[in-house]
């Protein structure tokens, strides 16, 4: 049972021990987590020694260091005896890491260099123990302040085991710490010779340089080790991290690449460093990522770069090109819903358009088919809705019906979407029926023929959808009716869609409950014919009083930018008091500085700050008019630098 | 007839200046809890100054308010800048005075606009130092010098010089242990070594030695000079070793006098005296004037807050200009030089703030010669953990901070026109 127990004990130091190395590899990762579970699984078949009051001689002497715990700090603090036995050892390191967890650092300390001292003078040291004495020594030494006082303890370990890497590395650490870094040199150099075929020094020596800032330092030593040692793989993380530090894109993006071979886990750490490079580098960093053969964590890399810089369509490039397998279609289906979630449609189709074209699959189908209609691309989508499947003809029919009625809508093409539809309707239930009456009203309604949308409307499941209800009535030019339902369908309708709100705004407005013209207008905008729309809408302001200028800003944003600008000075001089003035001259100023004309988007902000100082926009046009004049930092700007100050 | 058509077209004058819609006789910026951006008020003040318009500092009265006369060019600026304005007659202005003449109050006539001059490199952008940032947001103009210009005797084209972190040491605040391969330190170091040679001096020690030895003159001889962080504890440092080497082998080649303690000059410094040298190159402090030491770890001390004094404004009109307010509790910062501690500070400086309970002091200031200084410690009011790499401040998402406020209680200060002692 005591054997037990001490085993659990050593796991978890060893635990403790992994931790405190900040495991950075995998095999640390998951030696600590087996060695987490083994200790949970030993101590929980263990009972609790110091209450049950019974147990063996270790045991009790853990049930007594606990009761008598205070008074006995003061004794373990000036205890030197030495110790005499590999029992007795385990039991003073057991007292050690009890003395370091009540943060009784000074009894913690003499306990482990007791242990130290013992294991150091057998022929054989266990060197577990001894490196768990060891990583003890220095954390309760680090806690008390008292650091420096290690150094003859770990200098005479480093001497009898030269090559010890735990010791080599604590000894580097504790210099280093103390700023001796002609020592540290010294140390390294020694570490070096001993194991002249090992990375570990130059990684180690490297790591320190680099926390403490000394890029250049630690890129001679990496140098150095490359140059003796070869291009080796097992220093490439701490190459590429030195190169981010020093922004040598091109290096640090080819040591990335060899170093997420075998270190997988740093593909995280290379896009975080990465990710930095400027816009003049990144066609070196992308050179540098597609040399050679086409490996997946490269490809991958890249990709996820080019996406947090902006483009996708790149980002699909780099994974592309991929030769095709099982881990090849986990990336790209990976890559295919992100960029859809992004509303990256086009690129989103290509990327579930080549998993389909590998793998034959309906999910993958549908999904061209909807970012594809989603992109606007209405032939693409049918064509793609119409591939053959592997899948049955019935599922296949009924998952891509809805997709290929929409883009028949947006073609125009309603006889055939109709027949579509008469043809899946019979054998669907109701929720189903409603994914394609959608659609079929939009179509009809798009090509104007209001009639046959309604006929749909009042047979089908749709009798009860205020939206679509709302917005046959308001093409009809039956604004009361309109309002009641799109208000209903605004209350209900959490995405926001902008063109409800837009004729939410204006239905508002305006006071009248009869308009065809606004009808054909609203209209025209569902079809997409802008030009018509912002037509009709400048037709009625003669004849909607006060809601003019909310017509003619609807018309400026369907408008073509110079006549939007005309528009919006037609609001500013002509409807100066309506609350679309505020808005039209933030709009103009926005323009302005678009086009470069800086003068006068300063003039249009101040004109929109002094004439309409309690406006909800003043805040923003403030922000904007500070921004211009460079009164306060750019909006995308990084960090300052120049700073000497690092508190 | 001519008498009449003279007399009909004066009068007419007279009744359109006095019927201009909305034209009070005066502008009240109140500077109390009222006022929408604090910081921009002084912008505002500084531009009717500038047009050659007199305005009026109302110590203590809501919050340090500023009188300006009302006229179009000063309402349309502080629409545009967000500043609240208050249209006062002279029938309010006469209350007003009245409760000034029986409080703590008093009235500070500006009259002059200061011409102000940063030390700063001329190429840095405006975004890491507080007072660049502060004039910039608020709309004061100013000039950036740096050492060329300071050596060339330019200072006394100025009637306030800022500084911020710099280390007139030499030592660049010893960051050359953490940063001496970051590529901006290299260039840093780079273009004082080239200023140091077209001056003849044989290492930026002795160049930043030059440096602050004409800042001691143009302060002498008149000059208003505020500084901030770092420059604080080390322009006194500079001035007290003219003649003795403190700096350390890393900087100059040279290590420091090993009786450089003993040999500093005290007599020559602004605000300190006898304070000791750190002279390891591995500790991140200059001296023990610094009571946070945020750079030495086992040194570092907490941020607390620090109390702004209440002096007599009638009696002491400068000392109650510096530290105008809506808050009188500040949350501290850090910075090279966060803090003076109270024991080296010279006894004829006045505090104007300090942490109470603490043995530092945060804002100081005191006569010299024929001119007068201010020393604040810190870097950043509104980023009190301010890091090299830390990301600009933008203050418009801090227009009501009274750390800033501070900083350009400052700048107007030297508009100030002088009143006669009542002695």
């Amino acid at each position: 049972m005591v054997r037990r127990f001490e085993v659990a004990l050593e796991m978890l130091q060893l635990l403790k021990r992994l931790l405190y190395w900040r495991a950075q590899s995998s095999f640390a990762r998951t030696t600590a987590g087996i060695a987490c579970l083994g200790a949970c699984y030993l101590l929980s078949a263990t009972p609790v020694l110091s209450q049950s009051g019974t147990g063996t001689g270790a045991g009790r002497a853990g049930g007594a260091s606990g009761s008598a715990r205070g008074s006995s700090t003061a004794a373990a603090v000036k205890d030197t005896t030495p110790v005499r036995s590999e029992e007795e050892a385990g039991l003073v390191l057991m007292q050690a890491l009890e003395a370091e967890d009540r943060s009784q650092y000074a009894a913690a300390a003499n306990a482990y260099k007791r242990v130290i001292l013992y294991t150091l003078s057998t022929a054989r040291p266990d060197g577990d123990r001894l490196s768990m004495s060891m990583l003890g020594l220095e954390r309760v030494s680090a806690e008390s302040g008292a650091l420096d006082s290690i150094v003859p303890v770990v200098e005479q370990i480093v001497f009898r085991r030269p090559t010890d890497p735990i010791a080599n590395m604590v000894y580097l650490r504790t210099l280093t710490t103390l700023m001796r870094e002609d020592d540290t040199r010294v140390a390294y150099l020694r570490w070096r010779r001993a194991v002249p075929d090992d990375a570990s020094p130059y990684r180690e020596y490297a790591k320190l340089l680099m926390a403490r800032g000394r890029a250049l330092a630690a890129d001679t030593v990496l140098q150095e080790a490359v140059r003796l040692m070869g291009r080796t793989a097992s220093l490439s993380a701490e190459l590429a991290q030195l190169h981010v530090s020093m922004e040598r894109w091109s290096a640090a993006a080819l040591a990335y690449r060899d170093a997420i071979v075998t270190q997988p886990w740093l593909e995280t750490a290379a896009l975080y460093g990465l990710q930095r490079a400027p816009a003049s580098a990144r066609d070196s960093v992308r050179d540098a990522l597609n040399q050679g053969k086409a490996t997946l964590a490269a490809a991958r890399l890249l990709s996820s770069l080019e996406l947090g810089w902006g483009e996708p369509r790149r980002a699909w490039t780099a994974l592309a090109k991929l030769p095709p397998d099982d881990s090849t279609f986990a990336a790209w289906r990976e890559f295919a819903e992100q960029t859809e979630n992004g509303r990256a449609w086009t690129v989103s189709r290509d990327a579930w358009t080549a998993l389909y074209e590998q793998n034959g699959d309906l999910n993958s189908q549908r999904h061209a088919a909807e970012t594809a209609l989603r992109s606007g691309d209405a032939l693409g989508a049918l064509n793609l809705a119409r591939l053959p499947s592997k899948s049955d003809r019935q599922a296949v029919a009924k998952a891509m019906a809805p997709t290929e009625i929409a883009a028949l809508g947006m073609l125009g093409r309603m006889n055939e979407a109709q027949k579509l539809y008469d043809q899946q309707i019979g054998s669907l239930n109701a929720n189903a029926g409603v994914l394609l009456q959608r659609p079929l009203v939009m179509g009809w309604l798009a090509v104007g023929d209001l009639e046959k949308a309604r006929q749909i409307i009042s047979n089908g499941e749709l009798a009860n959808d205020d939206e679509l209800i709302g917005w046959v009535a308001l093409y009809d030019g039956d604004l009361k009716l309109a309002r009641k339902h799109l208000l209903r369908a605004a209350s209900s309708n959490t995405s926001g869609n902008s063109n409800l709100v837009d004729a939410l705004g204006l239905l508002a407005r305006i006071r009248i409950d009869q308009s065809p013209t606004l009808g054909k207008a609203f209209l025209a905008i569902a079809r997409h014919d802008s030009a018509s729309a912002s037509r009709l809408f400048l037709q009625l302001v003669d004849s909607v009083g006060t809601a003019a200028p909310a017509l003619i800003a609807l018309s400026a944003r369907l408008s073509s930018s110079l006549t939007a600008q005309q528009l919006r000075l037609k609001i500013v001089n002509q409807y100066a008091t309506s609350p679309e003035a505020p808005e039209a001259l933030l709009e103009l100023a926005r323009t302005a500085r678009a086009a470069g004309d800086k003068a006068a988007a300063v003039s249009y902000l101040e004109k929109l700050l002094i004439d309409y100082q309690g406006s909800a926009l003043a805040p923003q046009a403030r922000r904007e008019l500070e921004q211009l004049r460079g009164q306060i930092p750019p909006a995308q700007l990084g960090p300052a630098i120049h700073s000497e100050c690092n508190s | 007839m001519k008498y009449i058509q003279r007399a009909i077209a004066i009068t007419f004058i007279l009744l359109s200046v006095v019927s201009q819609p909305g034209l009070a006789q005066h502008l009240l910026l109140p500077m109390d809890d009222a006022q929408r951006n604090h910081l921009k008020a002084y912008g505002v003040t500084f531009q009717a100054l500038k047009m050659g318009q007199k305005a009026e500092w109302l110590l203590n009265y809501r919050g340090g308010s500023f009188m300006l006369p009302d006229v179009p060019d000063l309402r349309k600026k502080a629409a545009l800048d967000g500043v609240s304005v208050e249209p006062v007659s002279d029938a309010d202005v006469a209350a007003m005075r009245a409760e000034i003449a029986g409080a703590n109050m008093d009235a500070v006539v500006l009259e002059r606009v200061p011409r102000i001059a940063i030390y700063r490199p001329v190429d840095q952008p405006p975004w890491d130092d507080a007072v660049t940032l502060a004039l910039t947001y608020a709309g004061i103009d100013f000039t950036s010098i740096w050492d060329n210009e300071v050596l060339d005797g330019e200072l006394s084209k100025y009637d306030w010089v800022h500084l911020h972190h710099e280390d007139f040491t030499g030592q660049y605040n010893k960051l050359y242990l953490a940063y001496r391969d970051a590529p901006w330190f290299i260039a840093q170091r780079e273009r004082d070594m080239s200023t140091a040679r077209h001056y003849g001096k044989a290492n930026v020690p002795a160049l930043k030695k030059a440096v602050a030895e004409n800042i001691r003159s143009f302060v002498e001889h008149g000059g208003f000079l505020f500084a901030m962080c770092g420059a604080t504890e080390s322009l006194d440092l500079s001035i007290a070793a003219w003649a003795v080497d403190i700096a350390g082998t890393f900087s100059d080649g040279t290590p420091p006098d090993p009786d450089a303690d003993a040999k500093l000059d005290w007599t020559r410094t602004l605000a300190f005296t006898g304070a000791h040298l750190e002279t390891s190159p591995y500790i991140n402090a200059l001296s023990d004037i610094d009571g946070h030491q945020v750079n030495v770890p086992s040194r570092r001390q907490s941020l607390g807050t620090f109390t702004l004094f209440d002096f007599s404004a009638k009696l002491d009109p400068v000392a109650t200009m510096l530290v105008q307010d809506h808050r009188s509790v500040i949350g501290d910062f850090y910075g090279v030089t966060t803090s003076f501690n109270r024991a080296v500070v010279k006894p004829s400086v006045t505090v104007l703030a300090q942490e109470e309970g603490s043995p530092w002091t945060k804002y100081l200031h005191g006569d010299y010669g024929k001119g007068s200084w201010t020393f604040l410690g810190g870097h950043d009011p509104e980023d009190p953990e301010h890091a090299v790499g830390a990301m600009p401040t933008d203050l418009s998402l801090h227009p009501n901070s009274p750390g800033y406020r501070l900083i350009l209680n400052n700048v107007l200060f030297p508009a100030a026109r002088k009143k006669p002692r009542k002695t």
